[in-house]
Order: structure tokens, then sequence, then C-alpha cells
């Protein structure tokens, strides 16, 4: 029993090590090296299609909250964020209107020259492409993490920062783009997306913007 | 002339007596001897269970959409926790019986009789026990009244197999809302509609399968 005890706190041990490991900041020229990198691919992208899984973790809950679906993203302002898993809700940013779409129930919010919704527009199509560094709203910090890049984003500004503490956005090495996006609340509580099956530049009909 | 004050008298209080028994939610209903003083409700009870549900707010023709999530924290006291569909929250409260605690809340939401509205609706939402003072019954229900400070809740259970259908939420007058809950097993709540008599309000919940 103590035998078992001693390994299982060997392995915590071993675990806790790696975790302080994993994060490495990036020295200027790293960084340097890394938003070109990013740049390049992310101007780039005139199409984006890529499946998602969110993961909603709040901290009094014994498992995170699940949902999936599909996001597609066409220059220079469409984009369709649409949950597909456990069940069907679909949001269309298209020329100053929000499109929803819920389980069939839709509705329609004009948002014109929202400047809140402006940002959140610009916040997830610079999330999903990466192209968010010359951001002016953000506090950056670079990281490496094996195999991966990553870059945390703080707000600057008092509204943001209410709503969102933090925002994680993790790259693959090779790529350069976006595999997961976290999105850390005020609290400890976030909400993680992992991007697949990634599609840049196929062909998409504007009419996919309709919802 | 004293005759005619007591027959008076005497109409009076009967009529007070049926106005203030029957009230408005039971004069439909038969009444009848009491088969239990006391019901615990089984939907939202259990501490291991995170209970989330896909969630629609309709309030005066404004539709919101989200994800409302609940647990048993301790034995008096539930978590809850509304967020957008993109799972930013928008409300994170603490409830029991007797005590509100805000942990956050978006401050569009914030708006003291918006607040008071959710508070009163989810104490009844996850209210776990009832004192029963009486019964009633019709056809397919049996209807339990118990008193809730100056106001009243009546359970509707279903005589076939006992299962709580619908808590209503009233003064001595009038109905204030109304819970319905729908449940194959009896143990959780797979739909559950919180509808609001006097304002234009309802809530929708629909059990979130987090299977993908």
């Amino acid at each position: 029993m103590k035998t078992k005890l001693y390994i299982f706190l060997f392995f915590l041990n071993i675990f806790s090590i790696s975790i302080f490991a994993q994060e490495q900041k990036m020295t200027a020229a790293e960084i340097a090296s890394f938003k070109d990198d990013v740049n390049i691919v992310s101007k780039k992208i005139k199409t984006l299609s890529t499946d998602f899984i969110q993961y909603k973790h709040l901290d009094f809950l014994s498992k995170d909250i699940e949902t999936s679906g599909k996001m597609i993203f066409k220059e220079p302002y469409l984009l369709q964020w649409q949950y597909k898993k456990p069940y069907n809700y679909s949001i269309v940013f298209k020329n100053g209107k929000i499109l929803i779409n819920d389980e069939g129930k839709k509705s329609a919010v004009d948002i014109g020259n929202s400047k809140i919704f402006g940002r959140i527009n610009k916040l997830i199509v610079g999330s999903v492409s990466g192209n968010m560094f010359d951001d002016k709203e953000f506090t950056i910090s670079y990281f490496k993490v094996k195999g991966q890049n990553l870059a945390k984003f703080i707000p600057k500004d008092a509204t943001l920062k209410k709503y969102i503490k933090q925002i994680e956005l993790t790259f693959d090495k090779e790529e350069a783009t976006v595999v997961q996006v976290k999105l850390l609340e005020s609290s400890d509580d976030y909400t993680r997306i992992v991007l697949k099956n990634k599609v840049i530049n196929a062909k998409i009909d504007d009419s996919v913007f309709s919802n | 002339m004293q005759k005619s004050t007591i027959q008076y008298l005497v109409i009076n209080s009967l009529l007070a007596v049926v106005l203030f028994s029957c009230g408005s939610v039971t004069k439909n209903y038969t009444p009848k001897k009491l088969d239990k003083t006391s019901y615990e409700v089984p939907y939202f009870s259990d501490s291991k269970t995170d209970y989330v549900y896909k969630t629609n707010i309709t309030v005066y023709g404004n539709e919101l959409s989200g994800i409302f999530i609940a647990k048993k924290i301790n034995d008096t006291t539930h978590r809850i926790v509304f967020t957008t569909d993109f799972g930013n929250k928008l409300f994170d409260f603490e409830i029991s019986e007797t005590t509100f605690k805000i942990n956050s809340i978006v401050s569009e939401l914030d708006r003291k009789i918006l607040i008071n509205t959710l508070e009163e609706d989810f104490r009844l939402l996850l209210k776990n026990k009832y004192l029963i003072q009486e019964q009633f019954e019709n056809d397919f229900f049996n209807i339990y009244k118990s008193a809730d400070k100056n106001r009243d809740n009546y359970l509707f259970l279903t005589k076939k197999d006992q299962k709580l259908e619908k808590v209503i939420h009233s003064s001595q007058t009038k109905e204030k809302f109304t819970v319905l809950f729908s449940s194959e097993n009896n143990i959780f709540a797979e739909k559950i509609q919180i509808i609001h008599q006097n304002i234009k309000l309802e809530i929708t919940l629909n059990y979130l399968k987090s299977e993908i």
C-alpha cells in the first residue's frame, strides 16, 4: 500500500515537473521569427473552414461541457459559427448583422456600427487565423511548448477585461496555424476550443453565410 | 335586526373561508385527506450530478439563448451558472432556501428587478423539500398545498406514477408563476419550463446530453 503511494507520488512529481517545464519564454529573436511565420500564413488566408470541439470548464463541475461544430470564414468579414452537437445553433456575422438559427428558430440582430460586436468579430477571426499580433488592445507574451507555440493576450481595455481575462492561442509549430483557443474568464473558469480538420482557401460560396 | 346581522356575518365568513381555502388555483379540485405531510423533490437533488441544460429565455419578445448549469454544492445550496452558447458566463449565483449570493453578473443583466425575479424562479426550481398543509385532487393529479411565507406553492403529482409535473407559485388571489417538469425516470427532469403569469417571461430548459 505504501509502495503504491510512493509510486503515485513519484509520478505526480514527474508530472508536475513536466508541467513547469512545459512553458518556456521565447527569446526576442524567436518571437520575431514566430510572428513572421504566422503572418505569412494568415495573410494567405482567403477562406478557412474548421471543425471544432468546445470544452466549457467550470471549476465546480465534475465534467467539462462539450459542444462541437464547424466554423467557416471568408474574407473580409463573413463568419459562421455553427454548433451541431448536441444541439443545432448557428450564428452568422454578415454586413453588420448577426443572424441566429436556434434549432430552426431564426432571428437577426442589427449591430450596425456596434463597436463591441465589430471587436468580437475581429477577435474570432483573429483567434482562428492567428493574426492578432498587431492588435494594440492586448498585452502579448510568447512561449514555447513542446512542439507548439503559445501566445497569451491580455486585454488592455476595461470593458473587454470584464468578460475575458486572457486569450491563449496555441499554434502548430510547422504549419504556424492555430490549433487551440482558450478563453479565460475573470475567475478560474475557461472555454477551450480545439480546432481540427482545417481547410484553407477552399472555394466557399457567399450563400453559405445565409443561416 | 340581530338575526340578520348574524346571518350576514355567517355568510360573510363562509364566503371568506371559501375564497381563502379555494383561491384561484384549487377551485376546480376536490379537497382530500392528507396522505403525506412533506414531499421531497428528486430533481436537482444529487450532489454528484452536473445538471446542464440548453436554455432559452424569452422576455417581452426578446430571446436569450445559452446554457444553464446547476450543481448542488452542499446540503442547502446550489451553484447556478448561465453562459452564452460560446461559453461566456452571464451570471453565476449561489442559492439556498434562505440565502442568495451573486458571484458574478454581466452589467447588461445587472438589474435589481431581473435579479429578484431570477432568484425567486430558481429558488422554486431547486427547492428540495415541501411541507404540506392541504391536499386536493382531480382525475389525474394529487395536488398538495405548501405554504411559502405569505404565498403558497401547489405541487401537482401524477396519480399514475407519483411524478412531480407542475408547481404553481401563487398569492392568495393570483398565480404568479408555474414550473413544469417532464421526467422519464422521476429522478431527472429532461425538460423544464418556467412560465410567468404576470410578466412576459418564459424560461425553457432542455437537458444537454453531453455525448458527442
